[in-house]
């Protein structure tokens, strides 16, 4: 009876996914077709970004609204008006993560796995969107992309661990965005997410029941981390995070 | 060199460089997974190894066969015994 009810609220989660999909992209793609030819580049790629904002948070919340069972809960998470750009750094628990990104309600780049890349349409509009492949991009090539984009007041959405955990505990950290940080001096943000390890788990696209949290820590500038190496740096991080995500599964 | 001073010098670099404590500096320990360096951390600490050591290893292919620390002092006799010849 509980597997109908899952497989039920899946149907019902996928089914408005790829209608608003369906109906969505080419909008949307039309208005940033006029936008580009009305109006200059950074204010293109502005538009871009928010427009996938919106799709992401339209996403997310239709498994809001599909699933009775399914809770999003965020804490902390910055204003619109708060002073970025931000280098945002977050645990890696599930495909669905760099959907809750949408929340942020600034402009945001994410970096990214190489497989996003792959997904038809969305791989291309990531693409487009300035979203950068650590994997495919030579450091001194993401140095410089990252650091113009902090310098446009783009603010930089990293999941450090570079693919997903396996066993909800926080893997090492690599340490290519936390050099970026250490040039640029940018304000790290640590993001801590639990809950979404099944929504959906690894290598299935079966979402499951379950509460996802999401907790956006204080800022931490560039004059309390500045003294630190690359190293010590990414692992500071990583420590945080794992203290704050054992005290949000307590 | 002796063996255990090519063990204390590797370990102090980590300790410098990397600040981990030496406690975690077993010969067993693996670079990436229970040191967590990654490719870039590599980079530094190969600087690091040359500068301590006063050998070349940057362009050396057998650094990419490095796993665990055991590794790396093997790695640093050979190079001095290479020096040596």
């Amino acid at each position: 009876m509980r597997f109908l009810k899952i497989a039920y609220l899946n149907l019902a989660f996928y089914a408005a996914f790829f209608a608003f999909s369906l109906a969505a992209i080419p909008a949307l793609t039309l208005f940033m077709v006029l936008c580009a030819l009305v109006f200059p580049r950074r204010y293109v790629m502005k538009r871009l970004r928010r427009v996938i904002s919106w799709w992401g948070w339209v996403v997310i919340h239709l498994y809001v609204l599909s699933f009775s069972l399914v809770q999003i809960k965020h804490e902390g998470i910055v204003k619109r008006d708060a002073k970025g750009p931000f280098i945002f750094v977050c645990n890696h628990r599930s495909v669905s993560d760099a959907f809750y990104m949408a929340l942020l309600p600034l402009e945001v780049v994410q970096v990214v796995n190489v497989w996003p890349f792959r997904i038809p349409i969305l791989g291309i509009v990531a693409k487009l969107a300035g979203y950068i492949s650590l994997w495919e991009t030579p450091f001194e090539e993401f140095a410089a992309k990252t650091s113009q984009l902090l310098r446009d007041g783009v603010s930089i959405v990293a999941f450090p661990e570079g693919t997903r955990s396996r066993d909800q505990l926080v893997g090492q950290f690599h340490s290519a965005i936390f050099r970026v940080a250490l040039e640029t001096k940018i304000p790290i943000v640590p993001l801590c997410i639990t809950g979404s390890e099944n929504i959906p788990p690894i290598g299935s696209l079966l979402l499951r029941p379950g509460c996802i949290r999401i907790r956006q820590l204080t800022p931490i500038a560039w004059e309390e981390y500045g003294h630190m190496n690359p190293y010590t740096l990414k692992n500071h991080m990583r420590q945080i995070i794992i203290d704050e995500t054992a005290v949000m599964e307590k | 060199m002796a063996e255990q001073d090519i063990v204390n010098l590797v370990n102090g670099v980590f300790m410098e460089s990397f600040e981990i404590p030496g406690e975690k500096l077993v010969p067993e320990a693996k670079i990436f997974t229970d040191l967590g360096l990654d490719s870039l951390d590599i980079v530094d600490l190969v600087v690091a190894l040359q500068k301590k050591f006063g050998v070349t290893m940057r362009d050396d292919e057998r650094v990419r066969a490095i796993r665990t620390l055991e590794d790396i002092y093997n790695f640093i006799q050979i190079l001095k015994q290479e020096n040596r010849k």
